[in-house]
Parts: C-alpha cells; structure tokens; sequence
C-alpha cells in the first residue's frame, strides 16, 4: 500500500519536473478522446432532437403513394382515392396531391430569362393539406374549395421558395408557371416531416387541369393520411386494398416519421469516420508516448541507476515508468472527456439541440485513454528496469 | 566471533569469453570487519571499479563466494541482490549522482522509498541525515543551485538515511577541489563506528592512505593489505 503511495508520488513528481514535454504528452490522449466524445455526443443529441421533434410532429403520418406498374410511366391513384381511403376505420384525415414535372416556375411574369433553370417542383393539392400535415400558413390563406370550382390560378409557396424570390407576406405577386400567370396568396410553413414542400409552389387541382396536364378531373398520385396513434402498420396495408381495390394501381405506403429516422441513421457514419479519426489521434498521440518516454529512459539512466544502487527492484523501476504513463492518460482522458463536452455544449448551442451524452461516455473515454497509455508505456518501462546499474553508474 | 559485513572468498569476475577474455578480478579473498575503514587503491584497470561493484552487490562474481552482511549473494537472483543492497549499502560516487529534478531532501528521501516508512517519518529521517553532513539549511535547493562539496555530502546523507552497515564511497573526493575533498573524507573518517564499515574506492594514494587499512590491487589481485593505523 505505502509502495503504490510512494510509486505515485515519484510517478507525479517526474511529469511535474518536466511539464512541457508532459503537456505534449498530454495533447494526443487529450485530442483522441475529445474527439470521440464530441462525435458520439453530438450524434446523440441530434438523434435525441429528432426524436423529440417526431414526437412532437407525432408518429401517425402515412404517405401513400402510387407505384409504377407495368407499361406506366407516372402512374396515379384512383380519382376519388381521398374518399376510399377514408372509409378505413383507422383514418383520421387524408389530403392528396399531384406532382407535376418539367413546369418552369419563374418569381416574375417578366423575368424568364434570368430564372429559367430553376428546377422547382409544383403540386396541385387540396384545400385539407396544411391541416393532415399540421403545419400553418406563414402569411396568406392556403388553397380553399372555392379557387378549385372557380379554377382559379392562385398560388401557395414554400418559406424557403418565399425567400428565394423575395416575396414579403402580404404582397401581391405574379409567378408564372409554365408561362400562366399565377397570383401568390400564401406561404406554407416549414413541413418537418416533408422538407421538399419547403421549396414547392402548390395549386388548385382544377388550375392543373386547365395548364399543365391533358386530363379533367385529374387523378392525385400521392396521399398523405393521419391515422390513430399506434395503427400505422395496418393502416398503411388498409390503404393499400381501399385505395387500390379493383384497379391496375399499386400502393406504397411509408410511415413518414420511420423516414426520418431512417435518415439520422446515415448520421452514424459520420459519427463513424470522426470515431475512427479520434481513435487515430490516441494511437497516434500513444506512439508519442511511448517515442518520448523511451528518449526519456535514456536520459534518466543515471537517475535509474542511482536509484537501483539504493535499493529499488527493477519491478519498481518499471512501474515507476509505468505510473508515469498511466497518469498521462487518466489526465488526458478526464481533460479530453471534458474537452469533448464543451465541444458537445457549443455545437448543441448552435444548433439549438438538447445536451445528450450517454453515461458510458467519460468512464470510456478516460478508460481508452488509460488503455492506450499502458500499451505505450510498457516497452519504455521494461527497457528502464532492464538498465544495468553498473553501466549507468560509470564507476571509478 | 565476529561476523565481517564483507567477504569475498576467490572470488573472480570475467568478462568475455576464449581469447578475448579478460580477468577482471583474478582469485580475491577479502574480509571487512565491523568499524573497518578500507581503502582499495590502484590504477585503472586494477580490478577496483570490478571489486566495488561485487562488494555494491550491482554485480554477480563469476566464481568464488560473497556475502555481505551475513548473506550469500554469490548466486542469487536480481531482485535477492537488490534488496542486500538496499538494507546494508550505502552509495557515494565520484559524480555524486543526485537526481536533477529533485531538491536535497527529497533526494536524500529517495533512498527511503518502498521501504513502508511513512512520509513524516521519511522527512525526519532525512533532515536528520542532511543535518549530520551539515546542509539541514539547504535542504530545499536543488542539486544545480549547490556547490560541489554541497552535493557530495547530500550524496553522504543519501548514503547514511538509511543506515547501512557498509558505506561504498567510489572516488568520492574525485570532483572536489582539496578543500572540500578534506571535509568530505573528515565527515567519512567520522562515520567509522561498530556498526559500521567504510570501505573507500580510489586511484589516488594520498586519499588512500588517510584510512586506517589500506589494501593495494593490482592485475585484478591484492598485492598487499596493511594496517596504517588501529
């Protein structure tokens, strides 16, 4: 007991003589560490936000869309697909919509040349969309039951969209569609859940069916479908013999939230590569210590052969060398952890995230730490208690 | 009967092998009795540095019997060698061989680690020891901010902290000019007592010849051992 007191007291008072080459010692634990628990960490909590963001959103939003069958090439869901789908008893809500393609969108009804190549996509939806998504309008009105029997060209735009032509709520502006001039009466809120309609223009079904597509009533291709909290598997397979009963049309329903989750898990290999780049940095920062401490050996090899002339045994010798390294990578690992979580608070500030760290985290990282310090430590340890005294000492 | 603390019996230390062999130390018999201050004298390649290193226990004869303080360490195992030396030697050398980074004191403690001492005790101890050289006052200052003199009587009290029954002093006064050479070999001569042995290791026969036995090697044997003074 009094010999690991005293081993410790040496041990500490070596790294406190030299305290540059300690602090250099330091940095690569330090360095590997805080980049492990800072990628872990901040994996975790946006996994943590996004899981406090669906269930904020709520786990009940079913997308049902139609599949391509065969000899089909934008294929699309029965005309009075919305009132099949309500009569699955699981339903709550259902809006459709229709995707168009190729319509060239431009801010302007002059401004064509300047704005030709955006590629925007363009919906025809219905008056219930905002309300089976839950999201509001940032200004105007969503599209109502009277612009679609009136066959009105009026316009709904995503916020980003907004921003993008520099649209001010309220204002009245012109886009034009396909060379139609459509007059903006609202913007959408961000759809968490469906970040593609941040940059979408909807419109009334009957207005598609004037412009863009050769077909009257023309046929959603898309539903978007609230059901009971806890009913979204057989919900998803209801829908698809409701919707698709009698006819040539495939169903292929996605539980939207599961998405979502879905993409976080792409966010493990970035927390992979940062993992694997920390760890580099501990084996590259253990080599320096095992490199420093056998440069060290050999400097110190009169104070170790002065202190095996008084009496210390070459098991005492090495654990002393040993020790040093041990406590280089215990202080390592804790500044590390601790750096590393200050790394987690800046970027979960930043992000407006909450603060997520698994427990196993700091016991782990100084763990690793002390690990690698051990493995670097031991071939300069067993080279110093190999030291004869009698070459060290250069006698007579 | 008395016990010696040292005693060599033919004892030879080779090193190398067929026909670059070389005999070190050729057939040594040798006994240092309790109160004994021996100086070994002889120039270099005599077998003297050899000799300190068997009777320092940091060596292994290659033939012939050692023991030292009542134990048989001719053929025993590092860490057996290690402990002898830790429980009844005692080091000086030429260069004083102070670690750097340590003050005085915790340079004359070092001597009493891993010994199960508690710290106060080791503290006492080891201000009491710098108090016998004289140096209690500087107990505090590292081994560059003292003079040589300074450091080889820290040496001495690293030496002494732990009581051992023989004292290796290994040319102890060669760094020192003639001033502080004679304090050291004053304190040395002082130590003498019936617990303990000095034995002095040297090349020059002025040192050699301020203690009370003087034995002369040469070519690795002794070629004569006499008594200068009781």
């Amino acid at each position: 007991m009094s010999t690991s007191r005293d081993l410790t007291r040496v041990a500490f008072s070596g790294l406190a003589a030299r305290k540059m080459r300690t602090v250099l010692l330091l940095l690569g634990p330090m360095i590997g560490v805080a980049a492990i628990v800072a990628a872990v960490g901040l994996t975790d909590s946006a996994k943590g936000d996004l899981k406090a963001k669906v269930a904020e959103l709520g786990t009940n939003l079913i997308e049902a869309s139609a599949a391509s069958a065969f000899g089909q090439s934008s294929p699309t869901l029965p005309i009075d697909a919305v009132e099949r789908a309500a009569t699955v008893t699981t339903v709550e809500s259902v809006s459709s919509i229709r995707q168009l393609s190729n319509v060239v969108v431009t801010p302007y009804t002059e401004a064509l040349e300047q704005f030709d190549t955006v590629p925007i996509p363009v919906l025809a939806a219905d008056a219930d969309l905002p309300r089976v998504l839950e999201v509001g309008l940032v200004s105007g009105r969503w599209l109502d039951d009277f612009d679609e029997s009136s066959r009105a060209r009026v316009a709904v735009i995503g916020q980003a969209l907004a921003a993008e032509f520099s649209y001010l709520p309220g204002e009245n502006r012109t886009v034009e569609l396909a060379g139609f001039p459509y007059a903006v009466i609202g913007v959408l809120e961000k759809v968490p859940l469906e970040p593609g309609f941040d940059n979408a223009v909807f419109v009334p079904f009957a207005a598609v069916a004037d412009d863009f597509l050769d077909e009257d009533p023309v046929e959603p291709n898309k539903l978007y479908v609230r059901c009971q909290t806890g009913t979204e598997d057989l919900t998803s397979e209801a829908l698809s013999v409701a919707v698709g009963l009698g006819g040539p049309t495939q169903i292929s329903s996605e539980v939207k939230s599961e998405a979502l989750e879905l993409a976080a898990e792409s966010d493990r290999q970035l927390q992979l590569i940062v993992v694997s780049m920390g760890l580099l940095a501990i084996v590259v920062g253990g080599l320096g210590i095992a490199n420093v401490m056998s440069i060290s050996v050999i400097q110190r090899s009169a104070e170790i052969g002065i202190r095996r002339a008084l009496g210390h045994t070459r098991r005492i010798i090495a654990l002393q060398f040993l020790l040093e390294a041990i406590a280089v990578g215990v202080v390592g690992g804790i500044l590390g952890v601790l750096l590393g979580m200050l790394a987690i608070f800046v970027g979960v500030s930043a992000a407006g995230w909450v603060f997520v760290m698994a427990g196993w985290l700091a016991p782990a990282g100084v763990a690793l730490a002390v690990v690698i310090s051990v493995l670097a430590g031991s071939y300069p340890a067993v080279r110093a208690a190999r030291l004869e005294p009698l070459e060290t000492l250069r006698l007579g | 009967m008395i016990t010696p603390f040292l005693e060599l019996r033919s004892v030879s230390r080779v090193y190398g092998s067929g026909d670059t062999e070389v005999r070190a130390l050729d057939g040594v018999s040798l006994a240092v009795m309790p109160g004994d201050f021996v100086s070994i004298v002889g120039p270099s390649g005599s077998g003297k540095s050899t000799m300190l290193g068997l009777l320092g226990c940091l060596d292994a004869p290659s033939d012939g019997t050692i023991v030292v303080d009542g134990e048989d360490v001719s053929r025993v195992a590092d860490a057996s060698r290690t402990r002898v030396r830790g429980r009844s030697i005692g080091f000086v050398f030429q260069q004083f061989h102070l670690i750097p980074h340590l003050d005085a004191l915790s340079n004359v403690e070092t001597a009493l680690l891993y010994r199960g001492i508690r710290p106060g005790e080791r503290r006492d101890r080891s201000l009491a020891a710098l108090d016998r050289v004289g140096l209690a006052h500087r107990h505090d200052h590292r081994p560059v901010q003292l003079s040589g003199g300074e450091q080889q009587r820290v040496a001495l009290a690293r030496a002494l902290v732990t009581e051992p029954k023989i004292l290796l002093a290994d040319e102890p006064t060669g760094a020192l000019d003639s001033k502080n050479a004679a304090n050291v070999m004053e304190i040395l001569a002082g130590l003498r007592s019936s617990e303990r042995a000095v034995v002095l290791v040297t090349h020059d026969v002025g040192i050699a010849d301020s203690a009370a036995r003087k034995i002369s090697m040469l070519d690795g044997r002794i070629v004569s051992d006499e008594v200068l003074r009781p």
